[in-house]
């Protein structure tokens, strides 16, 4: 089966399949403190061997979703499944499809930007190149804003295997989209590995919102690489929502490739019973002018440990860099565990950058306050969390997209303060 | 709804009221520190590690067969384990095979200056180390290169049972002390270069201060290199028993050669219940010194542990003062200030580990790169399960002087307790005319805040020193407050 779709594939990608498949023999799974960025997140009991490729073809239910913007264009696949789209029209130009696809179709552009943005010497990157089938490949050309928003859904609903997601966003100069992106399981039931491969190409002047988040089954490990390349006068929205998996690693990168260009990230993750979080972000500022701004929100449960790291590199000769970057955990249980690692990394010195961390308990007044009033513990608890995630929610104008993050947060927390 | 949060200071940019203060911080280090002296020593060790030299500096120094036992385990730890990787890409640059790892410059230690050799007494007499004895000191400790050549206690203090005296004194003096807490606090197989002055340590300070007794002036230590490709290994052991006080100083320079020489230290502090230690630290080795330090405090209850950590010379400095907080309301403080100029990597932090429950801590880091150094910050802020009613608070600063220089902040914050409250801020920022301006026009809270933080550290314990080889520290402390005053 694969073979066939392998014979169908324009050279470039069967090329670039070969390379990585190739890579993937020379490249070991990394080691827990042996390796660099692995110092927090043990992956010793991931066995690779006990899973199998994601099927074509699968009848799983389909699972309660984590986002459902309005009149979106959606595209939906189901492991490595064919993809379908529905949902509204297209501006001209515009595309939106399984990635494999658009490399029969569009083999120039894809390959034109394919692999550009987020680099092939990691191990599981390498086994996303050699392995994704289908993925997401959208295109919004030169100067054109759409109207609606694009929702792309992957749900992993056979158990014991291995899926390697791949999506590339490409925005135009001067165009702008708004991309909502969400990571599923068929059920709880499910356990898989789910590797993620996300580039964000957001041209000159063209504005980008993407949001990311993954409800995956608490049984899935998760691992991603998602990098994103903002150019000149270019602007990014990233929002990433964290709350399934039972361990893995998500590296978030944002480099500011062009002056003028700006990013805003908004992280935000709530575990629970023995779950690991890992999030590992960078902004990178590489031309002068440039800003950007990262906050952090985590909420942890139970024996939940999560950790963050984030860094802020400033390039030499990258003059007027603003950065700024914020991470804090609160901490619900006596057994939960968090760790946050800020760092900066600065080479320019007309910069300002300045970064915070925290890690904090439930405020005792503010709910002895609550139940004072009558309420009782957990309801104190759900507001007393409710205002902490605020902050997050707060960096969005009320409208929509606010109201959908929100409830998207409010739902997780409901679940795991139940426990 | 306010969050349920740890208090957020509002950030609060350093400024630099004169630039070219700063400008001036070891420019004349040839002049005043990096002279040498003629060698004429009792015995110079040829360079290179074996088994054969770590026997040797056990026998030229009588030791008791566990003392030696202990140093070729440390030897076993230290050719076991693999150069760091992480840090500094300088590290790699350590040469262990052209390094002489002792060298003898006198016979004992003397109580008397007069009885120091000629060369080095006129060594310590320019960096002005018998001057400061008399007006400022309770004790004066002088180490020239592998061993110390002077020590002095002022004698009410002695009859009052505190010891002051080199290590290798200590040991055959009081060995059932130094056997008791020797290697408790930093075992030798902590790390590779803890593993190496385990091995072949020599010299350094033993201080004990006996239950209640107030050292009111501080002791100081001085190091000194002399000789090229020279490796100093001094071992230093502090003890303050329940509701005592010391406050050690050290100092340190070298002369300026072509090729490396390396000082790597071990530090351990013990304060019982009540005890405070503050250890001071000004270190200005010259720019061919790679200066790879372990240091480490206990605490137990009540117990307050200060280390003030300036850094100024060195070609590389990797060292993070730390505090185990291991009984009840135990409290420690590090005031980190590093100074990286041309060629210079300052990778200082500061680690605190919060063991017990209503322990308490702060850290402040300022750094400042210029003329393409690079000053790191690498911290560590833990505070383990059952630790609870914890406080801390994390607080670096950093400035770059110029395009060419580099700053990194690396602090790690780990909390396996839900009832804690810890925070971290960091500013990099550059010195600003429009900053300065905007906060001298304004009578603004952040000022009175950083105030606050800054005499809630350094008080009530005067924070200059008078020692002449500590102007240049003093200045940077002053530089942060008049940063914070505007």
């Amino acid at each position: 089966m694969a073979s066939v779709v392998a014979e169908r594939e324009p050279e470039f990608l069967a090329a670039r399949r070969e390379r990585a498949a190739r890579l993937t023999e020379t490249l070991a799974l990394p080691n827990f403190k042996g390796t660099a960025g692995w110092e927090f997140t043990d992956i010793s009991a991931l066995d690779l061997e006990k899973f199998t490729p994601a099927p074509s073809a699968s009848n799983g239910a389909a699972p309660d979703r984590l986002f459902a913007p309005e009149n979106a264009t959606e595209l939906t696949q189901v492991d490595a499944g064919e993809a379908t789209l529905s949902g509204a029209e297209l501006p001209a130009g515009v595309i939106v499809g399984s990635l494999e696809q658009a490399a029969r179709e569009h083999p120039e552009l894809v390959e034109r930007y394919l692999g550009t943005v987020v680099s092939s010497d990691d191990v599981f990157v390498a086994r996303n190149d050699a392995g994704f089938r289908g993925g997401a490949f959208v295109y919004v050309p030169s100067g054109t804003a759409l109207e609606h928003p694009i929702l792309l859904s992957q749900v992993q609903s056979a158990t014991s295997t291995e899926l390697h997601r791949r999506t590339l966003v490409v925005i135009e100069d001067g165009a702008q989209a708004e991309v909502w992106e969400q990571y599923l399981s068929a059920s709880e039931e499910v356990e898989g590995v789910f590797n993620t491969v996300v580039e964000l190409v957001v041209s000159e002047n063209a504005r980008l919102r993407y949001v990311c988040g993954q409800s995956l089954s608490e049984r899935s490990w998760i691992f991603g690489s998602q990098r994103a390349e903002v150019g000149r006068d270019g602007s990014l929205e990233w929002v990433a929502f964290g709350f399934g998996s039972t361990g893995g690693r998500v590296r978030m990168e944002t480099r500011l490739g062009g002056p003028g260009a700006d990013a805003r990230v908004t992280g935000a993750y709530a575990s629970h019973a023995r779950q690991h979080i890992d999030f590992d972000t960078t902004q990178e500022h590489a031309a002068p002018n440039t800003t950007s701004d990262l906050a952090f929100r985590g909420v942890l449960q139970g024996r939940s440990t999560a950790v963050w790291k984030g860094n802020i590199i400033v390039d030499p000769g990258a003059q007027k860099t603003d950065a700024f970057q914020e991470s804090r955990n609160l901490l619900v249980s006596k057994r939960a565990h968090a760790d946050a690692i800020p760092g900066l990394e600065i080479q320019a010195n007309d910069v300002r950058c300045t970064h915070a961390a925290a890690i904090s308990q439930l405020d005792a007044d503010q709910l002895f306050y609550l139940r004072s009033r009558g309420l009782p513990e957990d309801v104190a608890k759900g507001l007393v969390i409710e205002g902490f995630l605020s902050a997050l929610t707060e960096r969005f104008e009320p409208g929509p997209v606010r109201e959908m993050l929100a409830g998207a947060l409010e739902r997780r927390l409901g679940m795991i303060l139940a426990d | 709804m306010a969050t349920p949060d740890t208090e957020v200071l509002p950030e609060v940019p350093v400024i630099l009221t004169e630039n070219e203060q700063l400008g001036k911080i070891n420019s004349d280090y040839t002049e005043r520190y990096g002279f040498h002296d003629a060698e004429n020593y009792l015995y110079k060790a040829p360079k290179g590690l074996t088994r054969q030299t770590v026997e040797m500096i056990s026998d030229f120094k009588s030791e008791p067969q566990w003392m030696r036992d202990f140093r070729l385990k440390a030897l076993d730890h230290f050719l076991a384990r693999k150069q760091p990787t992480w840090g500094s890409p300088m590290l790699a640059e350590v040469d262990y095979d052209n390094i002489r790892y002792f060298v003898r410059a006198s016979e004992t230690p003397s109580r008397s200056w007069d009885d120091v050799p000629e060369d080095v007494k006129r060594t310590f007499d320019r960096l002005g180390i018998p001057e400061a004895e008399r007006k400022f000191l309770s004790g004066v400790g002088a180490q020239y290169e592998s061993e110390v050549v002077y020590h002095q206690v002022h004698k009410d203090l002695e009859a009052q049972g505190v010891i002051f005296t080199d290590m290798d004194t200590a040991l055959r003096e009081h060995e059932d002390l130094v056997r008791k807490y020797f290697a408790t606090i930093i075992p030798p197989n902590d790390n590779k270069l803890a593993a190496l002055n385990s091995a072949v340590w020599s010299g350094g300070s033993f201080v004990y201060v006996p239950e209640g007794v107030h050292v009111e002036m501080p002791l100081q230590a001085y190091f000194r290199i002399n000789t090229e490709n020279m490796g100093q290994f001094e071992r230093t052991l502090i003890i303050a028993e329940p509701g005592s006080y010391v406050h050690y100083v050290e100092g340190c320079t070298a002369p300026t050669y072509s090729s490396d020489s390396l000082h790597s230290a071990v530090v351990e502090l013990i304060a019982q219940p009540g005890a405070r230690i503050r250890y001071t630290t000004v270190q200005n080795w010259s720019m061919n010194v790679f200066n790879l330090v372990t240091k480490r405090a206990v605490a137990y209850e009540d117990a307050t542990v200060e280390w003030v950590d300036c850094n100024l010379g060195s070609k590389l400095t990797m060292k993070y003062p730390s505090i185990y907080l291991l009984g009840e309301r135990a409290h420690g403080e590090v005031l980190s200030i590093a100074f990286a100029g041309a060629g210079q990597h300052q990778d200082a932090g500061a680690k605190i580990v919060h063991a017990a429950p209503n322990t308490t801590s702060n850290i402040f880091a300022k750094s400042i790169s210029k003329d393409g150094g690079r000053g790191s910050y690498r911290g560590l802020l833990e505070v383990a399960k059952g630790a609870h009613g914890a406080k801390s608070k994390v607080v670096c600063d950093a400035l770059l002087l110029d395009e060419h220089s580099r700053s990194d902040t690396y602090p790690t914050i780990r909390i396996g307790e839900n009832d804690v409250d810890v925070g971290h801020e960091a500013t990099v920022s550059k010195v600003g005319e429009d900053q300065l301006f905007y906060l001298r026009s304004h009578g603004i809270p952040e000022e009175e805040a950083s105030k606050l933080i800054v005499n809630g550290f350094i008080e009530p314990i005067t924070k200059e020193l008078p020692m002449e080889y500590a102007v240049e520290m003093n200045r940077l402390i002053e530089l942060q407050m008049e940063g914070s005053i505007g």
